[in-house]
């Protein structure tokens, strides 16, 4: 019956081991009590002592392996068999010279010597000095390299009788624990190996794929490549709203994307949704964002106006341009204005360049485009009031309901401020409702 | 009603209940002749001799093992630990034993036992000498701590504290032993557990203990000529916290901020805000403001030390930019 040798457990919280070395070899007999193999835990290095007797067969794990607690690492059993056939080569270990870039030189066979675990907490060591070089015979308690942990400098033996067939890692080389850093061989190496950490890729794995140039001590640091991502404003979406102003606003069904859209700045707080509920209208009637301002004016004012200078003066369509015009500029804004005239019921559009800067009697539309306002004349529809999506400048609706003009501007944020928007409208309503002092 | 002084009502109250109770005593230093730096205890060795006003040699940690021992067997000693910053030194005999004898003995013994000392700065008795470290022995579990914040509570809270069968520690402000305050003739008792709403309002609450609560007081009322209706809450208790009496009001004004005059980081002010986040969170207008000593030795200097604790002026500033929606952090 064969004996399976399995990774013990020997720490209260330990899930796997690190094999030091093996202390017999494939097909070696074995009695009970022979020590097998050295196991380094992240507390001590215990020697693993066989639990049978007989021969030490299918070793899967070699030296440098770190195993997890409980898996099958050998088998002891009756007579000693060759080495398995297969020896599962997805386990194989990966510094295995059957792994490594061909380009790579051959990795000499012999005794590995891995990074010691020298600190209770240590997860790396930096190699401070080489006592040996490639080639050079090494007795086992020889000084074969210094180690720098965080806590101290250590020396630290060969462990094994031999010569130094590969070095794998360069002074200043920082190695992750149970790595291996050199191979010791019992013949004299004829192509000993030398080898820094970065030369063997980023990784810094035991896996030496990338092609050993010569050593290169000046090489850049294997620093990893990634770039800190930026880090993200955590805002985004989200508003910032004390608990109690969110937890009402959700149950009152209130969207506090209205007190964003109305520019009051966050944080909302309780007394904001006051604000909320007092703006319900335009979350009704407007069509993302368009913002409407309406008047209404008796028609006389206008209409005995144009009757005294009939004649004189050009269409209505022509005069209101030039009420638009006015009151734009003296809501604010500066440049030449451009007014266009749309007629929708005769589907026609004139375009005026600062029709407030000519007498009324010279008015007459030119070519231009982009206007700053688009008067909408629909007085001689039926129409008595209507709210569009704003253009691509602020609409100036002119509808006429019984004996009165209705004004109705629509605009975006983008296009007029609120206030500029109520001077605007006020200012063409003061003109139509009495024309003189447009003059004035 | 009559006045009296905080420390006339803690003296009525210990003379009263060693009339009431023969198992009653009071150990400590300068406690019978002295009658203690502060005259707190003056007259009552004569009426009750050396033998229950027990005068101790100087050594707080020999003293309160004493009185440990005592309470477990059958009496109900009344410790006066001189300065609360003495407190270190009997850490072992309150916290390890007095404060866990009752569970590991599995009921069997009780430490009916009441410690007496104080806090406050602004006495100029410099670090050693002006500690609030009420949030130390309130860490502990099987502790009690009242906080008295008047004559009255001072009282009250004394003699229900000497006939609960747990220790409990009794912290009085040492500015306020001369502060008077209308004490009823009759006997009273005040639970431990039971906070006392002493004004009411609808925007903003003030939770102060001990010297905090008058500094709170004074907040209240700068703020109500500014139209902000601050309601002031003193927890008497801070173990048992009267947990359901705070929430309630922070549930209803929405915003509270929690005085105390204990070191602000990891005190009572930090575990008070943190239960009313925990459990009133949805109904909170703004962060919940801890206002405690600064973390900093007690100065000696008086300019220095008078800065070094929350104000009526500066506890209403911070009501005020809460209430105002200003307590604006990064998202």
């Amino acid at each position: 019956m064969p004996h399976e040798v399995i990774m013990p457990a020997l720490g209260m919280a330990q899930d796997s081991g690190l094999i030091v070395a093996w202390h017999k070899n494939q097909g070696d007999a074995v009695s009970m009590g022979d020590t097998l193999f050295e196991v380094e835990t992240d507390k001590a290095t215990m020697e693993v002592e066989a639990q049978a007797s007989g021969f030490l067969n299918r070793v899967s794990r070699q030296a440098g392996d770190d195993v997890p607690v409980g898996e099958v690492i050998a088998v002891i059993g009756d007579s000693a068999e060759a080495a398995p056939p297969e020896q599962t080569p997805k386990e194989m270990p990966k510094e295995m010279p059957e792994n490594i870039d061909p380009a790579a030189p051959e990795m000499p066979k012999g005794a590995e010597v891995i990074m010691p675990a020298l600190g209770m907490a240590q997860d790396s060591g930096v190699i401070v000095a080489w006592h040996k070089s490639p080639g050079d015979a090494a007795a086992s308690s020889d000084v074969l390299f210094e180690v720098e942990t965080d806590k101290s400098t250590v020396e630290v033996e060969a462990g094994h009788d031999g010569y130094v067939a590969a070095l794998l890692a360069e002074p200043g080389d920082e190695v992750p624990v149970g790595d291996v850093i050199a191979v010791i061989s019992a013949t004299k190496p004829e192509t000993p190996v030398q080898l820094s950490r970065q030369s063997q890729g980023p990784s810094a794995s035991r896996s030496a794929e990338t092609p050993a140039a010569a050593p290169a001590p000046s090489s850049e640091p294997a620093a990893s490549p990634q770039v800190a991502k930026p880090a993200a404003m955590a805002t985004g979406d989200r508003i910032l709203v004390s608990p109690k102003a969110r937890r009402l606003a959700l149950e009152q069904g209130l969207d506090l994307k209205g007190l964003i859209e109305a520019g009051i700045p966050q944080p909302f707080h309780v007394a904001d949704l006051e604000m909320l509920r007092s703006l319900p209208a335009k979350t009704a009637t407007g069509p993302s964002g368009t913002q409407n301002v309406l008047a209404r004016v008796s028609v006389t004012g206008f209409s005995d106006f144009f009757d005294r200078f009939d004649g004189q003066i050009p269409t209505p369509g022509a005069v209101w341009a030039a009420f638009a015009a006015a009151s734009l500029r003296s809501a604010g804004s500066r440049s030449d204005i451009v007014v266009r005239l749309d007629t929708p019921l005769l589907g026609s559009s004139a375009f005026f360049v600062d029709p407030d800067l000519v007498p009324l009697s010279r008015i007459a539309p030119c070519e231009a485009d982009a206007p700053q306002i688009v008067l909408r004349d629909l007085t001689a529809s039926r129409i008595t009031g209507l709210t569009l999506v704003a253009d691509d400048a602020p609409v100036l609706t002119v509808s006429r309901d019984g004996t009165d003009y209705v004004l109705s501007l629509d605009f975006t944020e983008a296009q007029l401020a609120a206030n500029a928007a109520i001077r605007l409208v006020e200012g063409v309503a003061a003109r139509l409702g009495e024309p003189l002092r447009h003059l004035l | 009603m009559r006045e009296i002084t905080l420390s006339q009502a803690v003296n009525e109250a210990l003379a009263e209940e060693m009339r009431r109770d023969e198992t009653v005593f009071i150990i400590g230093e300068d406690v019978a002749e002295a009658g203690t730096p502060f005259k707190v205890l003056s007259g009552l060795v004569e009426e009750f001799g050396t033998q229950r006003v027990i005068d101790t040699p100087i050594s707080e940690p020999g003293f309160m093992g004493l009185a440990v021992g005592a309470a477990m067997t059958g009496t109900r000693p009344v410790v006066d630990l001189m300065f609360g910053d003495f407190l270190f030194l009997v850490m072992d005999q309150l916290c390890n034993q007095a404060a866990k004898i009752h569970y590991m003995s599995g009921g069997k013994l009780n430490v009916p036992l009441v410690v007496r000392t104080n806090l406050g700065a602004t006495r100029r008795s410099a670090a050693q000498h002006s500690q609030s470290l009420h949030a130390l022995v309130a860490h502990i579990p099987g502790l009690k701590v009242a906080l008295p914040s008047s004559a009255y509570e001072a009282k009250g809270l004394m003699k229900t504290a000497i006939r609960d069968n747990n220790p409990v520690v009794i912290f009085e402000d040492k500015l306020m032993y001369n502060d008077k305050a209308p004490v009823p003739e009759e006997e009273y008792l005040i639970p431990l557990g039971e906070a006392n709403v002493l004004r009411e309002g609808s925007d903003i609450t003030l939770i102060g203990t001990s010297s905090m609560v008058q500094v709170c007081q004074k907040a209240a009322g700068l703020l109500a000529h500014e139209r902000i209706s601050a309601e002031v809450i003193d927890p008497r208790t801070i173990v048992p916290l009267d947990e359901a009496a705070l929430l309630k009001s922070a549930k209803k004004t929405s915003r509270v901020i929690v005085v105390d005059e204990g070191h602000q980081s990891f005190g009572i002010t930090g575990e008070i805000a943190s239960r009313i986040n925990e459990k009133a969170f949805y109904h909170l207008d703004g962060p919940v403001l801890r206002m405690g000593a600064m973390d900093v030795p007690v100065p000696f200097s008086p300019a220095l030390e008078d800065l070094t604790v929350p104000t009526p002026e500066g506890v209403a500033e911070k009501a005020r930019k809460l209430v105002a929606g200003e307590m604006i952090h990064a998202a």
